[in-house]
């Protein structure tokens, strides 16, 4: 690995930048998709068909981008850290796959539902599984990332355990956190996309109310589980800077408090802006824990970044689209932003 | 259980699969992206109802088929690292960078637009939403086009070294320019406006035959097939080119491609021989038997009447393709590319004789039928086209510089076989979705009453009316108690 890290060397800061602009990207997924899935897991306790379709309308405009971050993701570590894409993917093989044919089931069925009469039933099942296959596994995804993976020795170093190494107590943990924390951003959002005096608002209201519960003990959980399972966590953790992660956490607390505040008094916009700063901040916390690995124990991040020239190539052709990519994302999502009363699907 | 060439096969195999399923919809969306555009402005510069009604049909198809995409497409992504981890790796630094610039500069461009372009009929002003259809139209392309570049970069990869196990880019223009991204991304452009085009002609022609609106559809049928006049023969030009282009740069892809074993003849003089039909057999390096025609492939390959071209007896035996494969696809392929063109200019002659009218044409159901059975053809070429070229390539993963064999990942079999079956299941899922849905937009045909979106203004901002509007059922969810 010596050859890569000369190579790399001038070019450390690109490497962090498009570190953290990767981070952003999925942490963007997390905050946009989380909501869909969530919703969608929350379909599946809502028996009314109606309404199921309903939830599925909410986000007829908006659920194609939201899900295209995580492309966006997956192609922006090809292109800058293709010796952690070509290594930790395979070692994922299972768990992506599985979020694969979640994903499937789950676009088609937002499509689909739109045209059926008799399958609707169908349909709704899809979305509501598909939602939660993929919130389970993605989760799976980012519990195994965190236990590391067995590398090859050589120039270019590659993945050489077995298919079933990611699934451990520990990352099948992830993934029912990942299921709870998304099931709380589907019934925040289902409150602010829906008219007040709508079913759907008052059954989102009682769900938010016990997946917010719920998702502070699993949260905790992790917390504390990674704090004693991986030393990387823990040296940072209580290290020079441990102040900073305490104040994260407080802050979070404070964020959370707020959250439920501002939901008991039916201020949904706030209540999702609450919800969202949590994110960002846990996941801001995340990421400067994982500094400087990409996966722990495995590959740090310049040890996976792609050669000098190719990352300057890329920055300096991707980095202006970044904000115009936000920008019509944006205008997009404004354009659908209002309230849904009563609404349609294209039937027959 | 560890066999190696059978772990390669299979990985092989499953690639191949979701690639198969992926590509009969992009190019789909980008030729009717393309189609769409071009009736709305003829709407928006003709003020003609019909181009409305129209344009709304044909969205919903592609809607449709862009669910699809989405749903197949996301599995691609994530599926070099997965399947070709070693690959991934080795030729990251610029294939990834350009898978990288495709999901930023196309899917998320893309993805930005079409929410708008199909739920904002009404929320926004006819010139945004003409907009909309633009950028969809543009970003697809712009994703063919990139992904192209990466594809065609593994035919002819020129513009890297390979160090320390890594491919390292000395001319991102050279390598992105690379010899057969040229004639290969123009052949793909035009196979999706083909398909794109096709689509449009079998659909109208059905609702022609059927007399559904036949004068309405009258409209896109004529200009489908007026298109492709022009467009299908292009088809055929530019897939020559793009032979020439790989008879230059992988003589033995061409040579499988042909199922040309020999460069000469037993008696000394060049093998100018075009097989038309042959059986490959790859154990004795010939032909077991063979029809073929003299001089065809010189003309083909050099435009000359005599000319070596390069036998596979050249080749060692482990840098030889596979034969039959090839050999077979690529003949269906063009044969796909001739029959579409003679559509193409049957359409043209019954126009210039001024038969091109519904009742013309009703009183020829045979040809009506033939627009709407070739509608497939497209999809045909479209595959063994990729077959062709995939398999042609073969045994290199990265023409010349790396092996199959050393980009795959090293999988269990069973990892792969769970692979295989899941997405044999969910692929065809897909596809039986779309095509049911398919048939059944077109048998419930275009909404002739709606109200056609005119003011904009009129309109609240975000609130999901267009449909309403539009007469489509309409749920209320209002408390029940
Ligand atoms: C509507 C679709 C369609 C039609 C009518 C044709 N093709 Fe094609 N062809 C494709 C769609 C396609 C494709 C699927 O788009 C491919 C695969 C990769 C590519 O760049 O284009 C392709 C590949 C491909 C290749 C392989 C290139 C390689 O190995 O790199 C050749 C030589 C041709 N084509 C030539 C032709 C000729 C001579 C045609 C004349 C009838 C023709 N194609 C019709
Ligand atoms: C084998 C390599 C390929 C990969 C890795 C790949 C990747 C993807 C992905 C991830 C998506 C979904 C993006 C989204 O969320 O919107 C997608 C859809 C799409 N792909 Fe592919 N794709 C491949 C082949 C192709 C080819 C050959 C073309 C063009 C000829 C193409 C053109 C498109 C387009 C236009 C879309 C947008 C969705 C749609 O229009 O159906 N892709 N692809
Ligand atoms: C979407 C249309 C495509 C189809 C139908 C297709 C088909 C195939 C097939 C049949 C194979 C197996 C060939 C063999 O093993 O003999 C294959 C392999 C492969 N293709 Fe494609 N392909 C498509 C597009 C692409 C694109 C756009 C890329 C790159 C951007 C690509 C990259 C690969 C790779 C990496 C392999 C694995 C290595 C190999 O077996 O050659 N393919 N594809």
């Amino acid at each position: 690995m010596e050859h890569i890290m000369t190579i790399t060397h001038p070019y450390q800061w690109l490497t962090v930048v498009w570190w953290l602009l990767i981070g952003f990207f999925l942490m963007l997924y997390i905050i946009l998709d989380g909501s869909d899935l969530g919703a969608g897991i929350f379909s599946l306790f809502d028996s009314n068909s109606n309404e199921r379709g309903a939830i599925m309308a909410s986000m007829a405009g908006t659920w194609d981008a939201n899900e295209t971050w995580l492309v966006v993701a997956g192609g922006s570590i090809f292109g800058t850290f293709p010796l952690a894409y070509g290594s930790l993917f395979h070692y994922l093989m299972i768990p992506l796959m599985v979020t694969l044919w979640g994903i499937i089931v789950r676009a088609v069925s937002l499509e689909f539902h739109h045209h059926a009469k008799r399958s609707t039933k169908l349909w709704d099942w899809g979305f509501g599984i598909g939602s939660l296959v993929t919130a389970f596994s993605a989760g799976v995804c980012l519990g195994a990332t965190m236990q590391g993976f067995s590398l090859s020795s050589g120039p270019v170093p590659t993945f050489n355990g077995g298919a079933m190494d990611f699934l451990t107590p520990f990352s099948f943990w992830t993934g029912v956190t990942a299921v709870i924390a998304a099931a709380l951003a589907g019934g925040v959002y289902l409150r602010a996309r829906f008219d007040r005096d709508t079913v759907i608002y008052r059954k989102a209201m009682v769900w938010t109310d016990r997946m917010f519960y719920l998702a502070l003990i699993a949260i905790m959980g992790t917390v504390v589980w990674t704090f004693f399972k991986f030393p990387w966590a823990m040296s940072k953790w209580i290290g020079p800077y441990w102040w900073a992660f305490i104040l994260t956490g407080a802050i979070v607390v404070f964020a959370a408090w707020e959250m439920r505040r501002a939901s008991r008094q039916q201020r949904d916009m706030a209540a999702m802006l609450w919800l969202g700063l949590i994110v960002v901040l846990n996941f801001g916390a995340m990421m400067a824990t994982l500094y400087p690995w990409f996966v722990p124990g495995t590959l740090t991040i310049y040890d996976a970044a792609n050669p000098s020239n190719s990352l300057t190539a890329f920055a300096l052709a991707m980095t202006g689209f970044v904000p115009v990519m936000l920008a019509y994302n944006f205008y997009q999502a404004w354009v659908f932003r209002a309230r849904l009363a009563e609404f349609s699907a294209y039937g027959h | 259980m560890t066999d190696p060439t059978l772990m390669l096969d299979l990985a092989r195999l499953d690639f191949a699969w979701i690639t198969t399923m992926h590509i009969i919809y992009p190019p789909l969306t980008i030729g009717l992206a393309a189609f769409l555009f071009y009736s709305e402005v003829k709407w928006l510069r003709t003020n003609n109802d019909e181009w409305y009604r129209l344009t709304r049909f044909f969205e919903k198809l592609f809607v449709i088929n862009f669910g699809a995409g989405v749903a197949t497409g996301i599995t691609m992504e994530m599926s070099f690292g997965i399947l070709f981890g070693p690959f991934s790796q080795a030729a990251g630094p610029f294939f990834g960078n350009i898978l990288g610039y495709e999901t930023i500069t196309a899917f998320m461009y893309e993805a930005g637009f079409i929410g708008l372009m199909i739920f904002g009929w009404g929320k926004i002003s006819k010139k945004m939403h003409l907009f909309a259809t633009f950028n969809v139209a543009f970003s697809s392309m712009l994703s063919a086009m990139w992904i192209l570049v990466a594809n065609s970069w593994m035919q002819t990869p020129t513009g890297v070294h390979l160090e320390n196990g890594l491919f390292l880019v000395d001319s991102w223009k050279a390598a992105i320019l690379n010899p057969n991204f040229l004639t290969g991304f123009p052949h793909m452009a035009i196979a999706s406006f083909e398909i794109g085009l096709f689509f449009v002609a079998g659909v109208s022609a059905w609702m022609v035959f059927k007399n559904r609106n036949g004068k309405m559809f009258m409209r896109t049928l004529t200009a489908s097939l007026m298109a492709l006049v022009i467009v299908a023969p292009l088809q055929i030009y530019v897939g020559d080119e793009l032979g020439r282009t790989v008879a230059e740069h992988d003589p033995a892809a061409l040579a499988a491609m042909e199922g040309h074993w020999h460069t000469y003849n037993k008696d000394g003089t060049p093998n100018t021989s075009w097989n038309v039909i042959a059986w490959p057999n790859e154990a004795k390096g010939t032909n077991d038997f063979q029809i073929g025609i003299p001089h065809m492939l010189s003309l083909l390959e050099d435009h000359k009447w005599v000319s070596t071209v390069k036998g596979l007896e050249e080749f060692k035996i482990e840098d030889r393709p596979p034969v039959l494969l090839p050999f077979y696809a690529f003949r269906i392929m063009v044969a796909a590319g001739g029959l579409l063109m003679l559509i193409a200019f049957w359409a043209l002659y019954l126009k210039y004789r001024g038969q091109f009218t519904a009742e013309g044409l009703q009183r020829r159901p045979w040809f009506l039928r033939l627009v709407i059975f070739s509608a497939i053809l497209p999809y045909i070429a479209i595959w063994t086209g990729w077959w062709t070229r995939e398999v042609a390539r073969q045994p290199w993963i990265v023409h010349g510089l790396m092996r199959t064999s050393e980009g795959v990942s090293q999988m269990s079999i069973t990892a792969e076989i769970v692979w295989f079956v899941g997405f044999v299941v969910f692929d065809l899922l897909v596809w039986v979705g779309a095509w049911y849905f398919f048939a059944k937009v077109v048998r419930h045909g275009p909404d002739m009453q709606a109200e056609v979106v005119h003011q904009s203004e009129n309109i609240p901002v975000g609130s999901l009316m267009t449909d309403k509007i539009d007469h489509h059922e309409t749920i209320l969810i209002r408390p029940t108690a």
